[in-house]
């Protein structure tokens, strides 16, 4: 079936670890990683997100990323820097009742040694103070390197739980 | 105020204590590498800096409350001849300090 989402690697995490690694990006085709109830062992942690070269996560600054906060309790916000170590697109969430992040992310040119790599993110937050929070944006690695997956974790802590799934696009 | 570099002290000192840490690629569970464990306390020691040094930012923001709700309280100063709305911001930015 044309357009048909095939999965790549999947993570499933029941017992805390540190950090997850998809890889298996093998082509110029779009990507797509989806977090399912993603939660910190720490409170008030937000997603770091990097890209990873053979499966390595590369920590250069070369992390660039801009984002509008969508916030239910108050006023909208924005966010973005530049020459970071890593990206940092989602919203604060914490170890409360029902508090985790979910989200999706495309994922551009990774395969491409020639070119940028690019994502775009969407996601929905309920944070470390139990409010609603949406953010939509994108960012860029400044460099052309050829990236086969991408690297998530929280700055601080572990993830307690969460499902990553890296989707590929069948042709 | 902490340095970058007794940040960095305090962040191995928490990486050590806690280990060991792990890694799941591709859904198999793996211990850290060496590598590993240091970018953990390059990632640990920027979090403390980033907290201490802008982290009242995103802490005044939550507190100031929406700008409708300032509004609101500025009409009502006016309306009734108090200063409600110069007190918050007041007790926010001394809750939430700016580092020096």
């Amino acid at each position: 079936m044309a357009g048909q989402l095939i999965q790549v690697a999947t993570s499933t995490v029941t017992s805390a670890v540190a950090s997850v690694t998809l890889t298996g990006i093998d082509s110029d085709d779009v990507y797509m990683v989806a977090m399912n109830n993603v939660v910190p062992s720490n409170d008030t942690q937000l997603v770091q997100v990097r890209v990873t070269e053979s499966g390595t996560p590369n920590s250069t600054s070369n992390y660039d990323y801009a984002f509008k906060q969508m916030k239910g309790n108050t006023t909208f916000s924005n966010g973005s820097s530049t020459n970071q170590s890593a990206w940092f697109i989602f919203s604060y969430t914490g170890t409360g009742a029902n508090e985790s992040t979910n989200g999706l992310m495309y994922l551009y040119n990774f395969n491409n040694a020639s070119e940028y790599s690019f994502v775009t993110v969407e996601e929905s937050t309920r944070t470390n103070a139990g409010n609603l929070q949406g953010n939509q944006g994108g960012g860029v690695f400044t460099s052309t390197s050829s990236c086969d997956g991408i690297n998530l974790s929280f700055q601080t802590g572990n993830i307690a739980s969460g499902t990553f799934t890296l989707y590929g696009l069948k042709k | 105020m902490a340095t970058l570099e007794e940040l960095q002290v305090e962040a191995a000192a928490e990486i050590e204590a806690a280990k060991p840490l792990f890694k799941q690629v591709n859904n198999e569970r793996l211990e850290f590498s060496d590598a590993d464990y240091a970018q953990a306390v390059t990632d640990l020691a920027n979090s403390k800096w980033n907290d201490q040094q802008f982290g009242y930012i995103q802490a005044r923001q939550e507190a100031y409350g929406s700008v409708q709700d300032q509004l609101d309280m500025m009409y009502w100063d006016k309306v009734n001849g108090t200063d409600l709305w110069k007190e918050h911001i007041d007790t926010v930015k001394a809750d939430n300090p700016k580092p020096a």
